[in-house]
């Protein structure tokens, strides 16, 4: 038996014990985990890999897409990039992959003053069919914002529909929804609504970056889910930090994107090319 | 788990298997995933006066094998260490080690004497051998001269057991050895990361933003076999080997080449939970061999033509 942590983690070797091939290149794949199946928010991630061979070496983060109490078991949407996806998504069912989790911070519920507006770039669509069934839970609903560059790297738009969810599509193509990027038409979206608004995004750095952008410019909360390459996913190996400046620190520092993050409030995020004066200074305007 | 127990330089530790710096945070990260009683002890992540920010980011890559970083020593500092994070680790059930460095000599005594009036560490490792660092690190552990210098200045503060924890970048690492013991070193370290260089190739730039970095994992396993071996010959003081150490089979190749002891390294990031499979594997290799403790197996590889 596995030990679980105080914070509800645990590791275990799991069996797959579902497949299920949506457009390719992108899977989804069912394992059984209890403790993940039962306690992982909308924004945790679990850190897998399916064997113990040294190459690839490390395991890899991914978000948890649906957790089933009932069935023990949760699901992770993967499109093979890599050699770590790749072989993960090779698993047939019954074959085991090592899994640590649920770990990371998960999104926090915007107050109920504000519309929920969920921005997704591609994959990053992954921790917020949780998100959408957490909010549905509280009465509360949410509209989510999806872009790719094509069609086929919107997936899993009809689940989104099956909780009633509203999704605006965009492609850089133009072959569905909104002719160019997401954030475009997350701004269309802003500048004609009524209630005020928070950001949740989830994505490429460069689309995060832009959704932090429109957040302070608007003086909208926005969170946003990083992605840096980990090393361990529990705080040890130091591999994954953000550099980051609250509000109300002397001077920026590191944080864990698994253990601080991976959602970090965005206006604390330090973004590539910001210096840190010009952090401190949208810091303290928030 | 008597036929696993070990002392080297003074401690005792139940099993010869011991998590390695900078792979297994201040050991309050990994509470309740890893049953830490399980394992012989821990080194702490390394530990200024001061604490640290370290590198920028891109800090690891993986490589064939092999994980490549540029952390560069971030930490909380040696003085929280000892009020923060010491108190939660007096029942942990394990030997507690603490990893000392310093950008001059001063600094690693300054460190060391912090640590050495804090209850429950075990002994001292000190990091001449980080390669991720403008001052200190590798500087001080590539010249047998500094070396000397800083071992000799930790001796002089503490009656823990001290352990230099030596750098794979130099020609002779035997003589640094020898250099450690005659300062009063009681126990090595062998070894540190390999200084790496991996390129992204579409931008043409390192991957990692300090640039070059330490190599470690499996990859670089027969080297540091190799150089563990080099240093255990060189003197008398017991030798942790370090170096990629995944399996019973891998920590046996250091036992066997002359190290008493092993520390595990970048296998805790990717099965934190090994501790038990490499237990087992180490008492079925016991039964195996018909042998009835793990010292037994300490420096017996035969070597081809003697051990000259």
């Amino acid at each position: 038996m596995p030990s679980v942590a105080p914070w509800g983690a645990a590791d275990r070797e799991v069996p797959l014990v579902a497949r299920e091939a949506l457009e390719a290149p992108y899977v989804l794949l069912s394992f059984q985990h209890p403790e993940v199946a039962r306690s992982a928010r909308a924004g945790q991630f679990v850190m897998i890999k399916p064997s113990a061979s040294s190459d690839p070496l490390l395991r890899r983060p991914f978000s948890v897409l649906h957790a089933d109490p009932a069935a023990d078991t949760f699901t992770l949407f993967v499109k093979p990039v890599g050699p770590g996806s790749a072989g993960l998504a090779a698993l047939r069912v019954g074959e085991r992959a090592r899994c640590l989790g649920p770990l990371g911070r998960p999104f926090r519920a915007p107050s109920p003053e504000r519309d929920a507006l969920l921005v997704a770039g591609g994959y990053g669509i992954a921790p917020f069919l949780l998100l959408c069934r957490e909010l549905g839970r509280e009465g509360r609903s949410a509209r989510v914002f999806y872009g790719g560059r094509r069609t086929a790297d919107l997936q899993l738009r009809e689940r989104f529909a099956e909780l009633g969810v509203p999704l605006v599509a965009a492609t850089e193509d133009g072959s569905l929804g909104h002719a160019g990027r997401v954030t475009e038409a997350l701004e269309a979206h802003l500048d004609g609504a009524s209630r005020p608004s928070e950001l949740l995004a989830c994505g490429p750095d460069a689309m995060l970056h832009a959704v932090a952008r429109i957040a302070a410019r608007r003086g909208l909360p926005a969170q946003v889910s990083l992605d840096p390459w980990m090393g361990c996913g529990v705080g040890t190996c130091l591999g994954c930090v953000v550099r980051t400046q609250e509000a109300d620190a002397p001077r920026p520092r590191y944080r864990c994107a698994c253990t601080e993050g991976p959602v970090f409030d965005a206006a604390s995020v330090l973004w590539p090319g910001e210096s840190e004066s010009f952090a401190r200074a949208r810091g303290a305007a928030v | 788990m008597s036929r696993l127990a070990v002392e080297f330089a003074g401690i005792r530790f139940k099993n010869p298997l011991i998590a390695a710096s900078g792979t297994f945070g201040y050991g309050v990260e990994l509470a309740g995933v890893v049953a830490l009683h399980k394992l012989g002890g821990f080194v702490s992540k390394g530990l200024y006066l001061q604490p640290r920010d370290g590198c920028p980011t891109p800090r690891i890559a993986e490589t064939p094998s092999g994980l490549l970083n540029a952390i560069g020593l971030q930490g909380v500092g040696v003085k929280a260490f000892v009020a923060e994070v010491l108190p939660q680790l007096r029942d942990c059930g394990t030997q507690v080690l603490v990893n000392v460095c310093g950008d001059t000599v001063e600094e690693y005594a300054e460190v060391t004497r912090v640590i050495d009036g804090a209850p429950g560490v075990a002994g001292v490792e000190i990091n001449i051998s980080c390669p991720n660092v403008k001052k200190g690190g590798i500087a001080f552990g590539g010249d047998p001269v500094m070396t000397r210098e800083v071992v000799s200045a930790v001796r002089r503060v503490t009656r823990l057991p001290v352990i230099p924890k030596l750098s794979p970048n130099v020609t002779d690492i035997a003589l640094f050895a020898k250099v450690c013991e005659e300062a009063g070193a009681d126990g090595l370290s062998c070894i540190n990361t390999l200084l790496g260089l991996a390129v992204d190739v579409e931008r043409r730039r390192p991957k990692l933003a300090f640039g070059t970095g330490g190599l470690s994992g499996p990859a670089i396993r027969p080297v540091a076999v190799r150089m563990a071996w080099q240093a255990a010959r060189a003197v008398k003081i017991p030798v942790f080997g370090i170096g990629g150490i995944a399996s019973a089979a891998d920590a046996l190749e250091f036992l066997i080449a002359g190290c008493r002891a092993v520390q595990v390294g970048t296998a805790n990031f990717a099965d934190p939970c090994l501790y038990d499979a490499l237990l087992a594997g180490l008492l079925d290799y016991l039964d195996r061999h018909g042998l009835q403790h793990i010292d037994e197996v300490v420096g017996t590889l035969q070597y081809p033509g003697g051990d000259a």
